[in-house]
């Protein structure tokens, strides 16, 4: 039946421009599934916007700032507007990495081995001088990344102790808080997962950048890097990536729809989860599309099937 | 069976030339500079408000009433003719003397710096910029393939030295340098300019050398300040060949919705360049030159000039004053007497592209300086645009990345 949706798109976090085109291709799709589509921008607005027209659905194809961390979801709670993907509560934990790694760590889910140090803390309580301590007990490479960003936006790889200080200072203009991670030498995965009562893994998605590291040209320039699905990984190792990634999601509180990132270690072949994002990409190079038609799914059967889910909460 | 994942169908079939275009982490955030509530410091945006509207609106329907036929038809591809009349007399007050069939008009400045790159580069040939230079002239040079030489600047121009320095290397190499490009005036985007003494000797460099100077002046008639210096052109009058190509625009006198520009070139040089018009478009919209023709035939027009550069002049004066009153020492910047921007520089160890997302997320940008450059120099630097904001949204903008710095600058220190 022929509904009502908003796309949200845009904002003002700063992975505007990838909303922007995740939000196009969604609402082309809503289009040719004879849906009547409103593209919203996110800003001052947006609350009337959102009221001035009946609205069945509100599409979340924001990222970042607004659209992830539970802002966006509260709106359109308050005026009774059902929404895609995971809920208010779900987009506050997976939001700050900080908080999911300790949900993860305290449930048994693998996630690599971290320190978190706030920008205050090195202005005002000398949190500099941890560094030696926090390389000695996790190691060299590190990754330097701040606690709440997505599409690997400020995120570095550390070789050298002295190349800590310009990667911490640039991790910090994205957040007020900074995570030291070891670097886990290992296959980078993409398990999209989708369903309500029982929530599904879609096939994996292997990641092989060209370069040693999957940072934001990596991710967005065609080229940089390549994607095998499913993951060439054993069918028994398959199955554990995708249960850690279930896990995961349910962890997280998290219903409809979440793309989790793992790092399957090359010799231990453990599974450690990165992060999970509430609002996965849609554009042409994203993993959950993707992910979806190798499981014999279209873009527009997807979108079809997430505005189903979500109509019917 | 695990597959390789195709995005890109016709990615066996590009040229090597599409390699260096490709999207950037700054590009992206600047994106977010676009809204309103962004105060940004980033695009040149000439205010084009000041322009009278209506005035606009007389010459179309005058146009269409009295030769909508012709002025909505192909044209000649050296450019409407009227127009480059009064072309002659814009370039007149910048003290050039130069007839019609000496000119041609182009779509927009950076067409006239896409042809002459089209004229005179095959891959791997080597050419000169001032450093850093006009991001939009970087990348229309690299898309042919140019191997770029960059030359640094100081509030003087161009190196003189180092530029002879390195036209007598290429020399004994046997390389010939096909030309040297600069902005002279105020440049985009140092904001400084070609002294006098300067301007004579890369001319004399040019000659020695036998290569051409692309003298792009778009910013030239914006002067805030000071008495006007003569173009290079315009002091290229020994010898019986002519070692500059001047190329300029109306996006900056008039509009850039109208995309206009030109080139004044030696005879055989425009020839070429006719050619690869013919080759691309055709002919330069009848339509908006018709229009500027109009513009300019109205004697008012400069009276808009006045006005634009009281506009820019005070809100190069704010944007100079909050710096002085707000920037951390350890800081310097250009200060331009004309033009749009002024350069940033602030201590080695700070990085201007990463500051600008913490900037950003406080609703002020720019342009990080390393896409200034051909390599990955810059990165302490950055270009602020004075002509877009008014002077309330420019006093208020330079305060909030100053504080945004100074925090920085703290943070750094707590490292040391």
């Amino acid at each position: 039946m022929k509904k009502n949706i908003a796309v949200l798109m845009g904002g003002r976090s700063l992975e505007r421009e990838i909303s922007i085109k995740s939000g196009q291709r969604v609402s082309n799709a809503l289009k040719k599934l004879g849906h009547n589509v409103i593209k919203l921008d996110i800003d001052e607005s947006i609350v009337d916007n959102l009221n001035s027209e009946k609205i069945d659905l509100a599409y979340i194809a924001l990222h970042g700032k607004d659209g992830e961390d539970g802002t966006i979801q509260e709106i359109l709670e308050v005026l009774n507007i059902p929404y895609t993907g995971p809920g208010v509560y779900p987009n506050i934990l997976s939001f700050d990495k900080i908080i999911s790694k300790q949900i993860f760590i305290s449930l048994g889910i693998p996630t690599p081995p971290f320190y978190f140090l706030n920008a205050s803390s090195f202005r005002e309580l000398g949190s500099s001088k941890l560094l030696p301590f926090i390389v000695k007990k996790i190691g060299l490479p590190l990754v330097v990344k701040p606690s709440a960003q997505g599409s690997a936006l400020g995120i570095k790889l550390v070789n050298k102790a002295e190349d800590l200080p310009d990667a911490i200072i640039s991790a910090l203009g994205y957040s007020k808080k900074v995570i030291l991670e070891k670097f886990i030498d290992g296959i980078e995965l993409a398990v999209s997962i989708i369903g309500k009562e029982k929530p599904k893994a879609l096939p994996v998605v292997e990641i092989v950048p060209k370069k040693k590291f999957f940072d934001f040209e990596s991710r967005s320039k065609i080229g940089e890097t390549d994607y095998f699905v499913p993951a060439r990984i054993s069918s028994s190792l398959n199955e554990k990536v995708e249960e850690v990634a279930i896990a995961v999601h349910n962890s997280l509180k998290c219903t409809k729809l979440s793309r989790v990132d793992i790092m399957l270690d090359r010799k231990e072949k453990i599974p450690y989860v990165l992060e999970l994002n509430t609002s996965p990409g849609m554009t042409d190079t994203s993993l959950l599309p993707m992910a979806a038609e190798e499981a014999g799914i279209s873009f527009e059967e997807l979108i079809d099937k997430i505005i189903k889910m979500s109509l019917s909460d | 069976m695990s597959k390789k994942i195709t995005f890109d169908y016709w990615q066996h079939l590009y040229s090597n030339r599409t390699e260096n275009m490709f999207s950037s982490e700054i590009r992206d955030l600047l994106s977010l500079s676009a809204r309103p509530d962004i105060i940004s410091f980033a695009g040149g945006l000439p205010e084009v408000r000041a322009l009278n509207f209506q005035k606009l609106e007389r010459y179309i329907k005058r146009i269409l009433k009295a030769d909508g036929d012709i002025s909505l038809q192909y044209g000649g591809s050296d450019g409407y003719y009227p127009l480059r009349t009064k072309l002659i007399e814009v370039m007149k007050l910048e003290g050039l003397d130069v007839v019609e069939e000496d000119i041609i008009t182009t779509t927009g400045g950076q067409q006239a710096l896409d042809l002459l790159a089209k004229v005179f580069i095959n891959p791997g040939d080597t050419i000169i910029v001032e450093s850093p230079a006009y991001t939009g002239a970087l990348n229309s040079f690299s898309s042919y393939e140019a191997k770029i030489i960059e030359i640094p600047v100081d509030d003087n121009g161009i190196d003189i030295s180092s530029l002879e320095e390195r036209l007598k290397e290429q020399e004994k190499k046997k390389v010939q340098v096909k030309f040297i490009y600069l902005v002279p005036n105020f440049s985009n985007p140092s904001g400084r300019t070609l002294s006098l003494h300067r301007r004579k000797k890369i001319l004399e460099l040019a000659k020695k050398y036998r290569t051409i100077i692309l003298e792009d002046n778009p910013y030239g008639m914006l002067r805030y300040e000071g008495k006007p210096l003569p173009t290079i052109k315009e002091l290229d009058t020994k010898g019986d060949n002519q070692n500059v190509i001047y190329l300029s625009t109306l996006s900056k006198l008039f509009a850039p919705g109208f995309r206009i520009g030109w080139i004044v070139a030696p005879h055989p040089i425009l020839e070429k360049i006719i050619l690869g018009i013919q080759s691309t478009i055709l002919c330069v919209s009848t339509f908006t030159q018709r229009i500027a023709y109009e513009y300019f035939s109205d004697p008012s027009w400069s009276e808009n000039i006045d006005e634009f550069i009281k506009i820019y002049s005070k809100r190069r004066d704010v944007m100079l004053k909050t710096l002085e009153e707000s920037f951390p020492e350890g800081s310097d910047w250009s200060k331009p007497k004309g033009g749009f921007f002024i350069w940033l520089k602030l201590p080695d160890y700070l990085n201007t592209k990463e500051i600008l997302a913490d900037a950003v997320r406080n609703k002020v940008a720019y342009v990080p300086g390393s896409g200034f450059y051909a390599d990955d120099r810059g990165l302490s630097e950055a270009r602020l645009a004075f002509c877009t904001e008014n002077t309330e949204r420019i006093e208020k903008g330079i305060k909030i990345l100053s504080r945004i710095v100074k925090e920085k600058i703290k943070l750094y220190k707590s490292f040391k």
